[in-house]
């Protein structure tokens, strides 16, 4: 049997940020999504339970409007969520996220194993799962690959430049995983009516302890966007050919 | 006290970090140190290029997770309270990295790839890509020691002086504690493939191909032109079609050749981000409006399946 807490986090999709004349970034027709990676993590942890038995909860840290996100990752699988509900929760740094998750975690949901994604879709800070860790005083390992629990320990692959480092953390231990750990599943329409069938336990920052104040200060943000104006050809023998003379032309046909 | 410290897995990321540490170090007023793993030469060798202080963290016994040296580490900091700390961007270093952080409540910039120091404030700004590459964020930390993580490349390794080496003692620190993690083996990873960061033409396989053998279309294309096959994180981490290492992106390596060819890739920000230097860009895909052509400089609109053989005969032609 094993208890399973899952994090993941509810992030704008960056394919529809904009970029205005100014270079500044115009947010006003993004979307919102789990962030990617996160996918993959709920997905490793609802198939650990499968194997071995026991129960998964989806915590999560962020504003109102990511209670769609809770319902999307309670179709993927989990048995209930753990929502730390905040207007101020849209823009946490990475240790205020790591502190909120570990006060969560600790009060209320019990666990052997906390599963993260290797870093989140927005600000990929490949902080919080590691800070969390060492919040609640547990054993780590980043950047896993494959998982396997044997009484009371997991063995995790993790990726380390040239090779890989297998490794053996007694439980409750917390793993960051890669997206090769497991390939998300795609929510039916019956996932989705069981998810609203769900548990949901809600908590506010008035029943945090604290969360404390930000390490980071962001100075500003601007537009990175490489924008190239793209010359299209068709796939005809004329269009190839022209195709090849263009490169040659550029001189990068050596 | 006080100094700029640097800690990284090998030489040449020590080396790159001690020649951004000096200039801090310098703008500060304060010393360099650095801390090397395991290796004591590599640590007498900051020396030589700028460090006034070296460091060797060496295991008791075997060696194992990175991570046993993390409370060494924390003391280390809190004795001796250095203004700044540069960490190698590496798998092991990130979360070691951000472990220390956690236990200094210290604020940490990740993947950090400009550092500038604010003489009125004595601080220093750092900027790092956000939204998988489409914005660059600036940042600054509001603790001391301020933190931050740099990929391997993003600076010039510091030379060593011309003139008598400088020389210096290296201090050594054996790990203190036990580890709570421990390692059962070293696996090297099946295929290990070249460095293409350096390439001058790279050919970049994407999720458009259908099976692992297809690739052979990019090989060929690959030949002719005399390029590198590369990978978009689909196909090298997820399918591991490819060699990991080959991955091109934000999670992968930066490539800046004279000529790139995205085959069936559908040119998401992480993706490009990696091809940001490449001096000619070009897409072969199927969908016209796929994001890859608002990023390119030539792109042909078709099946790679119909189009790659097709251009290879055409390059044929040519040569
Ligand atoms: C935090 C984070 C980090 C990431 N880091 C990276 C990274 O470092 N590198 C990276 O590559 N990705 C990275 N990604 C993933 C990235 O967002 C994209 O998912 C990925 O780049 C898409 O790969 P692709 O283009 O191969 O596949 P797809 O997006 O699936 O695109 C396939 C394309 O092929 C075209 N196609 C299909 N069949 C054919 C055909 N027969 N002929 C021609 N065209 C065809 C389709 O039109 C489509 O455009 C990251 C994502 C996140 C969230």
């Amino acid at each position: 049997m094993l208890d399973i807490v899952v994090c993941f986090k509810w992030v704008v999709d960056e394919a529809f940020i904009r970029r205005t004349s100014s270079g500044d970034l115009d947010f006003s027709s993004v979307d919102y999504k789990i962030s990617e990676y996160d996918r993959n993590a709920i997905e490793a942890a609802v198939r650990l339970r499968e194997e071995y038995g026991g129960s998964v909860t989806a915590v999560i840290v962020g504003a109102p409007e990511a209670a769609k996100g809770v319902k999307d990752a309670l179709s993927r699988g989990p048995d209930r969520a753990v929502f730390a509900e905040d207007p101020l929760f849209r823009d946490l740094d990475p240790s205020q996220t790591a502190s909120v998750l570990g006060q969560v975690i600790s009060s209320k949901t019990p666990f052997h194993l906390i599963i993260c994604g290797e870093g989140s879709g927005d600000v990929y800070s490949q902080q919080t799962g590691p800070r969390l860790a060492e919040f609640l005083g547990i054993p780590c390992a980043a950047y896993v690959q494959r998982l396997t629990v044997k009484e009371e320990k997991v063995m995790a692959d993790r990726k380390v430049e040239g090779f890989i480092e297998v490794d053996i953390l007694p439980l409750p231990a917390l793993v960051t995983v890669l997206p090769d750990i497991a390939t998300p599943r795609i929510p039916g329409v019956k996932d989705t009516l069981m998810a609203s069938k769900k548990a949901v336990i809600k908590v506010g920052k008035n029943e945090l302890t604290a969360v404390p104040p930000p390490l980071l200060k962001t100075q500003s943000l601007k537009a990175a966007r490489v924008e190239r104006e793209c010359e299209k050809f068709t796939a005809e023998a004329e269009g190839i050919k022209r195709f090849v003379a263009a490169l040659q032309k550029r001189g990068v046909l050596k | 006290m006080a100094g700029v410290w640097v800690l990284g897995e090998n030489r040449e990321q020590l080396f790159e970090l001690l020649s951004i540490g000096r200039s801090l170090a310098d703008k500060y007023g304060t010393t360099l140190a650095a801390f090397a793993f395991q290796d004591t030469q590599a640590a007498r060798d900051c020396i030589a290029r700028g460090a006034d202080r070296a460091v060797v963290l060496k295991y008791r016994g075997q060696e194992g997770p990175l991570d046993v040296f993390m409370p060494t580490i924390v003391e280390e900091v809190k004795g001796k309270d250095p203004d700044m700390l540069l960490i190698a961007s590496t798998y092991r270093l990130k979360e070691l990295a951000a472990r220390i952080a956690e236990r200094l409540k210290a604020g940490l910039c990740s993947d950090c790839i400009k550092l500038v120091f604010n003489e009125e404030e004595k601080s220093v700004e750092m900027e790092r890509l956000m939204y998988g590459g489409s914005a660059v964020q600036k940042v600054v930390c509001l603790s001391r020691p301020a933190m931050a993580t740099i990929p391997p490349g993003t600076f010039e390794k510091a030379e060593a002086g011309s003139g008598p080496g400088k020389e210096g003692d290296v201090d050594e620190i054996v790990q203190t504690n036990e580890p709570a993690v421990t390692m059962l083996e070293r696996k090297v990873r099946e295929r290990e493939a070249k460095d293409i960061r350096e390439a001058r033409t790279v050919i970049c396989v994407g999720r458009g191909f259908e099976k692992k053998e297809d690739i052979k279309l990019a090989e060929e294309l690959a030949t002719v032109l005399r390029g590198e096959i590369a990978g978009t994180r689909p196909v090298t981490e997820e399918l591991h079609w490819l060699p990991e290492s080959l991955c091109i992106g934000l999670s992968g390596i930066q490539v800046r050749p004279d000529l790139y060819i995205g085959l069936g890739v559908s040119g998401q920000i992480q993706h490009v981000t990696g091809l940001r230097d490449a001096k000619v860009i070009c897409a072969v895909n199927r969908d016209a409006n796929a994001p890859i052509f608002g990023v390119s400089d030539l792109g042909i609109v078709g099946d790679l399946y119909d189009v790659v053989p097709k251009l290879v005969d055409e390059l044929k032609k040519g040569f």
